[in-house]
């Protein structure tokens, strides 16, 4: 007793606590006079502001004002990708594969070179030779402008610390608008065409490159650059010589992720047209629900993101390396003879040989209506299964976190009525277990049940808003402080005056049941590949698989089985969001360290012990990151996902897609982004924080 | 020389003669320079704009075809980016069609004569579960067939996309039926249910339209909801409920033509012929299935169609050239 009394005092004399406790009882009393009080739950129409207009006049004086800058831009840009488009598709396919492998060897191997050199040649034999090459003519101009912006910006940013402060929120904002809700204003400045693709794939992948230089620059070791100003090194010679050398692995991993977000955005843009790349063959095939078609050439993104990928990592680890100087001239330059003779070779023989020049019609392979017919009969054989899977989610999980329990519960969904006496006997539950965890545990946890019972009753699409808002203040103020909490505040009340709040509550539900269950998942996937190599070899292909391939081409198959819904846009958010989770928690129990564990086995722990108790534990920040990256990715997700039927905010960007409202959409896009960013910014600050606690930073 | 300038003196002075004929034989323009037709999402929109490419190739132009979004082609059209694009669907363009006329860069140049239908079909497993079809009000019965779990005890309307703007919300509250619409996304997932129901034998109710090659693959039959009649959208008493709005068919939508505004100047033959083209529905289907379906090679059976009624286009050339 005298126990209790002194946790009460101590939770009575935390303020937060306090304040958690008014914000629970705030909820329940909005809820109860909520018929009276609807405002509280839907926020009223007329207070909206519509900023969204003042976007459209202001976009609309900037383009016509504008616009010519942009168009010359726009043609600078169009020539040399021409060029290289006109040089891919002159080379005779055999050469360009050639010398794909070619760049490969020299980058790390036979191995990659064998694996490229199958990649290139699936592009021939499944006959979008055509469209890979054009594809690769856009990602050949706008990647490297993505590089040297990224490294102008990432070495503007370093030098100055003031401007670096302008330039962070502008990258955070470039990967997390969906590209969605900018493609219109792109297209109005640069007029129709390829470029406008090139620019979006330029505003989404630029940010990787600035962050690697500036992670680069800042990580060089001082002493380095000390030796140098000792050496009586310019300022000039200083950054080329010195800092650059040092940090050349860090800005060639900028290099890989740029190139990668690149290609991904590439397909993106294709919704535009104005070119017959990949990306519109993929989507056309999607809007025909061709599963085999879209397939067959997703798998062309995909392995040439993981060849590039392979090729650039390659370069990356090969950068530590020192040149000797006693080698002959040929030697040195062995590289460069290869990669000009292999290929010229190989377009000596095309004129000897009509095949090699180009690919015949008659050698094609197309196993697209087999593909077809798979899943067409897998909808059939398995449809009560299929649909039990769905109803039980849908009944259990999803639907009480979108409209609650109260709403959910029926004779049809879960087999009886939810009375008034079942809903007092609920509360009195809920109750008695949060007061339970008090006595037990402390009251951060009784708080977490309190929050966890009363969304379930209601539903995120059910809670009075200004409640919402002061409670996600508080997390973000426990989370990261002050700061985070007032940019948390300010966020969300962007979004309700915006009159997106609900369409937020919605994405939000979706993002949260996907995060859940990737969390699961994907932690008990990497769980099985940190400790058994035979599972970490058959994930990492299927990972890889899922993380490069245009997320266009995963709706069709489960769409067909699942019909349209909530369940199908859920299952296509996990395809693509569990890659990072299950990643991460596989490197995270990998790098705690040996002497951690051979501790824990010298105490005697089993090895579910040694699993809970040690490894998780000291994994937590590893893990914490790759959630947060799985936040990022599902939120991405929510506007593809919106192609099958979800309401929510990516449905609102297609909405101003559809109306040619530049302004509309770029409201909605920036809802999505600041939701992404509240919670990428909580995640980071628990990491952070856990982090310290493991004496880990 | 001067039989080719007494020609265009001759052509000339026939075009002043037929001013406001809209028949009237004109001037090629400038054949090197290729007329850029827009090839949008769709196959039956590839066919349109394909045949009426080979009418023009046989007619002395140069054609390219280029691939574009079906909104973005408005921006395309505007500064010739686009030359002319053949199939644009009143009913689902939205604001870049009226922006860009709105603009005075693009011409409609007339209707395509293929006729939409856009209204709510049923599949054969419905027809099975629900035999009062096709007459609306058999739904007030039978709605559940057409439930699932989001929509039960209501009956379920796959719909069109939130975003091409439908009205069968309203419809279904003016109708008083038990259905729920339940927005698809996209055309991918609306032909993707279409197909899944099919092949599983489930009852299906769906906002589609027709010409698609789906209806080559699939058997879907029209509903038979009360006839549009003028003013039903506006006038509560129009229509079967006196008390609302929408209470009504969908109303037939118009599928038009539309050309860079330069076009005239540049080709004025080819503005004429594109402006006389029509491409109906016996003869688009055909080629759609034989594309979609039978896997044929576009080109292949666009150039058959030519080849074979060049009684239904020589008028159209003969009239723009001689």
């Amino acid at each position: 007793m005298a126990e209790l009394q002194s946790k009460l005092q101590s939770a009575i004399a935390d303020r937060i606590f306090l304040i958690w406790v008014a914000v629970i009882a705030a909820t329940l009393v909005v809820t109860a006079i909520q018929p009276s009080a609807a405002w509280l739950i839907d926020y009223p129409k007329a207070w909206q502001i519509p900023l969204a207009d003042v976007v459209n006049i202001g976009a609309d004086w900037f383009i016509d004002s504008f616009k010519f800058i942009f168009r010359f831009l726009a043609d600078v840009l169009e020539y040399p990708m021409r060029a290289l488009q006109w040089v891919l598709h002159a080379l005779p396919w055999a050469a360009t594969l050639a010398l794909f492998s070619a760049v490969a060897y020299f980058s790390s191997g036979w191995r990659l070179a064998a694996f490229t050199a199958a990649a290139l040649f699936y592009m021939a034999l499944t006959g979008y030779w055509n469209e890979s090459m054009n594809t690769l003519a856009l990602v050949g101009i706008s990647v490297p402008g993505a590089i040297a912006l990224g490294f102008a910006l990432g070495v503007s940013g370093h030098a100055s610390p003031r401007w670096r402060r302008t330039l962070m929120p502008i990258l955070d904002l470039m990967q997390t608008v969906p590209a969605f809700a900018y493609l219109i204003p792109i297209l109005l400045l640069f007029g129709f065409g390829p470029v406008v693709g090139m620019i979006a794939s330029l505003i989404f992948a630029t940010p990787a490159m600035v962050r690697n230089v500036l992670l680069g620059l800042d990580t060089i070791p001082e002493t380095i650059v000390e030796a140098g100003r000792m050496c009586g090194a310019s300022a000039r010679q200083l950054f080329w010589r010195v800092k650059v050398p040092s940090a050349m692995h860090q800005f060639l991993i900028g290099v890989n992720q740029t190139t990668m977000a690149g290609l991904s955005m590439v397909i993106i843009a294709a919704i535009i047209g104005g070119f017959d790349d990949i990306g519109w063959e993929v989507l056309s095939q999607m809007r025909k629900a061709r599963f085999g078609e879209s397939l067959m050439s997703g798998l062309v993104i995909a392995f040439l993101a993981m060849v590039m990928d392979r090729i650039s990592y390659g370069f990356a680890d090969r950068s530590t390396g020192v040149s000797a100087s006693h080698v002959p001239w040929w030697m040195q330059r062995r590289y460069w003879i290869g990669l000009i003779a292999v290929p010229a070779v190989f377009i000596a023989l095309s004129f000897a040989f009509e095949w090699l020049a180009s690919y015949p019609k008659d050698w094609i392979w197309d196993p697209a209506a087999w593909l077809n017919q798979l899943i067409k009969d897998f909808t059939r054989d398995y449809r009560g299964l299929t649909t039990s899977i769905k109803n039980n989610t849908l009944f259990f999980f999803m639907l009480p976190l979108k409209i609650g329990l109260q709403q959910t519960i029926s004779p049809f969904s879960w087999g009886f009525e939810f009375t008034p006496v079942l809903k007092a006997l609920y509360w009195a539950l809920l109750a008695a277990v949060s007061a339970y965890a008090f006595v037990r545990r402390n009251w951060p946890i009784a708080v977490c049940f309190a929050i966890v019972g009363i969304v379930l009753f209601f539903g995120l699409t059910g809670l009075p808003w200004p409640t919402f808002i002061v409670a996600v203040g508080l997390i973000a103020w426990i989370a990261g402080g002050r700061n985070l909490a007032i940019f948390a505040v300010l966020s969300l009340l962007f979004v309700l005056t915006m009159g997106l709040w609900k369409p937020a509550m919605l994405s939000l539900y979706l993002v949260s049941v996907a995060i859940l269950l990737c969390l699961v998942i994907g932690g008990t996937l990497g769980i099985l590949a940190a400790n058994n190599q035979w599972a970490s070899w058959i994930i990492r292909p299927i990972n890889d698989t899922l993380q490069t391939m245009p997320q266009f081409v995963f709706l069709i198959p489960i769409l067909m089985v699942f019909q349209v819904g909530d369940f199908t846009a859920l299952l296509a958010i996990i395809a693509y969001a569990i890659v990072p989770i299950t990643r991460y928690t596989e490197h995270g129990i990998r790098q705690v360290s040996h002497d951690v564990v051979e501790a824990g086995r010298m105490m005697g722990c089993t090895k579910l012990q040694l699993l809970f108790q040690v490894q998780l534990p000291m994994a937590v920040p590893q893990i914490l990151l790759g959630l947060n990256q799985t936040v990022l990715y599902g939120i991405g997700m929510l506007v593809i996902a919106a192609l099958v039927g979800t309401t929510g905010l990516g449905q609102r960007i297609y909405i101003a897609l559809s109306d040619a409202d530049a302004g509309r959409g770029i409201v909605a896009g920036l809802a999505m982004a600041l939701v992404a960013m509240i919670i990428d910014r909580i995640l980071q600050g628990f990491s952070e924080q856990r982090k310290a606690a493991l004496g880990l930073s | 020389m001067r039989t080719k300038l007494f020609g265009a003196a001759l052509a000339a002075s026939l075009s002043i003669a037929g001013f406001g004929y809209s028949a009237s034989a004109a001037d090629m323009g400038d054949v090197s320079e290729p007329i850029k037709l827009a090839m949008n999402e769709w196959t039956g929109q590839h066919i349109t704009t394909k045949v009426a490419g080979a009418i023009l190739e046989r007619a002395g132009y140069t054609v390219e075809y280029v691939t574009a979004g079906y909104y973005p082609q408005m921006t395309a059209i505007r500064d010739n980016t686009i030359s002319a694009t053949l199939e644009i669907w009143s009913s689902n363009i939205g604001e870049h069609y009226s922006e860009a006329l709105a603009s005075g860069q693009a011409v409609h140049i007339g209707d395509l004569g293929l006729i939409p239908q856009e209204t709510w079909f049923y599949n054969n497993a419905a027809a099975e579960a629900c035999p009062g079809l096709p007459a609306w009000d058999a739904l007030k019965e039978c709605a559940k067939a057409f439930a699932n779990a989001e929509t039960f005890p209501n009956g379920r309307l796959l719909d069109y996309p939130a975003d091409w703007g439908t009205s069968n919300v309203q419809r279904l509250e003016a109708l008083s039926l038990p259905v729920t619409s339940v927005p698809a996304g996209s055309e991918g997932a609306l032909v993707a249910e279409i197909q899944a129901a099919e092949s599983s034998s489930e009852p299906l109710l769906v906002m589609f339209w027709s010409p698609h090659w789906v209806h080559a693959s699939v058997e879907l039959h029209m509903l038979g909801l009360p006839a549009y009649e003028d003013g039903c959208y506006e006038d509560a008493s129009v229509g079967v409920n006196p008390d609302s709005t929408y209470d009504c068919d969908w109303l037939r939508g118009r599928i038009d033509k539309v050309a860079w505004v330069g076009m005239e100047d540049k080709w004025p033959a080819a503005f004429e012929l594109l402006s006389a083209y029509q491409l109906s529905n016996e003869h688009q289907i055909p080629m759609m299935a034989a594309v979609d379906v039978d896997g044929k090679d576009i080109d292949e059976v666009v150039s058959a169609w030519v080849d074979a009624n060049e009684s239904v286009w020589r008028g159209w050339v003969d009239a723009a050239t001689q």
